[in-house]
């Protein structure tokens, strides 16, 4: 095990190369610049490819063509940079490519601020692209050295799944100095639960089996097994069809592959004082659920009976952890409230959801316990002039 | 030579995918059948060739016809996966694609210059319509200038790459390209020959093959969706390079050939790779 004192994208890079990463298409954005910066320099070192693209589309695109031909491929950008993964990104899907997309989110909306933390693209995560028809995995650290679990973790999901995974950090992730430990051998990987899957090629004749089956390895082009991919709705054996009853088959397949096999990533979350019936559960996720964890700690020690729920699996949404009808307040760093709507979808009837955002900076200790009071003794919830009560 | 269609389509091409479903008339099978004529008197195997596609009538009607491995991209990406593809598979096999004019020169028109400019080893044959054919007619980047269209009603008007006295393949040349050749769809043995000098060429290659439309721009353009008449179109502005004259808009011939002059991309890239990598240095 060796330590550092580094960055949260230093810390990316060397999951990524843990995880068997050996191309990375790059593009610079502030916060994510320092991972292409750190690939360029490790990759070629353990004998992987660097390209820098010439824009994000063909950056995620240059991982599609990587991994067509079998060897396992990142990206990873910014909130600017993740609309423009629309395009591949459905591609990844419907052709079952296996990568790691990792988007370390700033203020938005487009350029926004580029130095500071934010968190508006959580439905992005779930909606990479067009078209519907599927399930993403997007998985949400809150530290450097857990961004890194998560890399590697989002490898194995992505081979397993045959399908490109994200990892949403934010600013205050990738470009914060932390400890970092990196294991330096399997054993010790083992030791730190990562876990990691190779990489296969798919022989044929039949390329998109229509189960919810895992580990299909993915098809492979320069190998001479005659296998087809295609944008288009495709047949068992990868021919371009306008059929209603293959797609369906399709859909079928991109949708149940991951709701079928939940149990495989859902035990990824975290909960604090949540085992005596909480008056109030405080959902976070990422970076402010490190500020949230010491609020709701200072607030048990003051008598308020809360409890902190952190989600580490995003999408497809843990359900399972919100069966109670109790009150819960959804912290986010966005203005507009993205997470709450999913806890609100997700919650019994006659729960109470409430919403306290920030942006670009990280709510405070003592604003967070005045909050946890106001939702807790059904007081109207008022920030900085906003009634944000509509939750 | 002969034109043994049957034959190299048995040898070449998968039967569920061809005959295509591509209009009466159209030109497009004439250009593939030139391509697969090529690789055939260059005495490839299936498995020599990765073949990639895009969108619209030339990707939607070439993919999965070649016998081995295929691809189709997003539209004007198959370019940059390409890339990718080239870095990850082996290096003795060869990259053909086969795109269309929107899909090369307009969405996918950066995608290439950097295909280009890495001098990636890859054939791209742009089947060029002179327009967005599949979504009904719409003008393109290559469209002669005043030609009707459906959204060009009253005569393509707006300056594009053909017009003015430009040309795409300066960009492509200026970009890197080591290969640049142009050739309609009747031009026959010229055009077999220079897709194999296309093919072997070790870098980027693209042939230009503009290919009469009979269903939409015939209709628009022309005022009849007979195939002679979109031939014709097309023959009466085109003359072979050096014999041009006021109605030629496509001079056919190599416009370009610099093979071999500039490092391959993939080798380039692994050569400096494996020397950081044993010597953590260039």
């Amino acid at each position: 095990m060796k330590r550092f004192l580094e960055t949260g994208n230093f810390a990316i890079a060397e999951g990524a190369i843990l995880a068997g990463c050996r191309f990375f298409g790059g593009y610079p954005i502030t916060p994510a610049t320092e991972i292409a910066e750190a690939m360029s320099f490790r990759l070629p070192q353990v004998g992987g490819v660097y390209l820098q693209a010439e824009d994000e589309c063909a950056a995620m695109h240059l991982c599609i063509g990587a991994s067509l031909g079998g060897m396992k491929a990142m990206t990873a950008t910014s909130g600017p940079g993740y609309i423009l993964y629309a395009d591949p990104y459905g591609w990844a899907i419907g052709c079952e490519m296996p990568m790691v997309v990792l988007n370390s989110g700033r203020v938005g909306p487009v350029s926004g601020i580029t130095g500071a933390p934010g968190q508006g693209e959580i439905y992005m995560m779930r909606y990479p692209t067009q078209g519907g028809n599927y399930e993403a995995i997007c998985l949400a650290p809150n530290s450097a050295q857990e961004a890194m679990a998560m890399v590697v973790e989002a490898f194995y999901l992505s081979e397993r799944f045959r399908m490109p995974v994200s990892v949403l950090a934010d600013q205050l992730i990738t470009d914060g100095f932390e400890d970092i430990s990196v294991p330096e051998n399997e054993e010790e990987m083992k030791e730190m639960g990562f876990r990691t899957w190779p990489r296969k090629h798919c022989t044929g004749p039949e390329f998109y089996p229509f189960t919810d089956e895992l580990d299909i390895p993915p098809v492979q082009m320069g190998k001479g097994t005659g296998g087809l991919c295609s944008d288009w709705t495709p047949t068992v054996e990868g021919y371009d069809i306008e059929e209603v009853e293959n797609h369906h088959q399709h859909a079928y397949r991109l949708i149940y592959k991951v709701r079928n096999h939940q149990d495989l990533f859902n035990h990824h979350y975290e909960k604090k004082y949540m085992d005596d019936d909480p008056d109030l559960v405080v959902v976070s996720f990422g970076t402010p659920s490190r500020v949230v964890n010491t609020a709701v700690e200072k607030a048990r020690s003051q008598g308020l009976k809360v409890g902190s729920l952190r989600l580490i699996t995003l999408w497809p949404f843990p359900d399972e952890h919100f069966t109670k009808s109790t009150k819960y307040l959804s912290v986010e760093l966005n203005w507009d409230g993205q997470l709450v709507r999913e806890i609100q979808r997700a919650t019994p009837k006659g729960s109470d959801v409430h919403f306290m955002g920030t942006c670009g900076d990280l709510p405070t200790i003592s604003d967070l316990i005045e909050t946890f009071e106001k939702v807790i003794n059904d007081q109207p919830l008022e920030r900085k002039g906003w009634v944000l009560e509509a939750w | 030579m002969a034109f043994q269609s049957s034959v190299i389509s048995e040898k070449y091409l998968r039967s569920r995918k061809i005959p295509s479903t591509a209009c009466s008339g159209c030109g497009l099978g004439q250009n593939h059948k030139l391509v697969i004529q090529a690789i055939d008197e260059l005495g490839l195997a299936v498995n020599d060739i990765v073949w990639g596609t895009s969108i619209g009538c030339a990707g939607r009607q070439t993919f999965a016809t070649w016998k081995g491995d295929g691809f189709a991209g997003t539209h004007g990406r198959a370019y940059a996966i390409a890339r990718g593809l080239r870095i990850a598979m082996p290096l003795d096999k060869k990259i053909l694609l086969t795109v269309g004019d929107g899909d090369a020169f307009g969405i996918g028109l950066m995608h290439l210059i950097h295909a280009a400019r890495c001098n990636t080893d890859m054939t791209v044959i742009v089947n060029d319509n002179l327009g967005y054919q599949s979504t009904g007619g719409q003008f393109g980047y290559t469209t002669p200038q005043g030609a009707k269209t459906d959204s060009s009603p009253y005569g393509m008007f707006e300056h594009n790459l053909m017009s003015d006295g430009m040309d795409v393949m300066h960009i492509l040349k200026g970009a890197g390209a080591t290969f640049l050749a142009r050739h309609v769809a009747m031009d026959g043995v010229r055009a077999v020959e220079s897709i194999k000098k296309a093919i072997e060429n070790p870098g980027f290659s693209l042939v230009h093959m503009p290919y009469p439309c009979p269903t939409n721009f015939g209709a628009r353009e022309l005022g009849s969706r007979v195939p002679v008449n979109a031939l014709r179109y097309i023959m009466e502005r085109t003359a072979p390079m050096g014999q041009e004259n006021e109605n030629t808009v496509w001079a056919t011939g190599i416009w370009h050939d610099t093979s071999g002059s500039r490092p391959e991309f993939a080798e380039h890239i692994w050569a400096s790779v494996n020397k950081i990598r044993k010597t953590g240095e260039l």
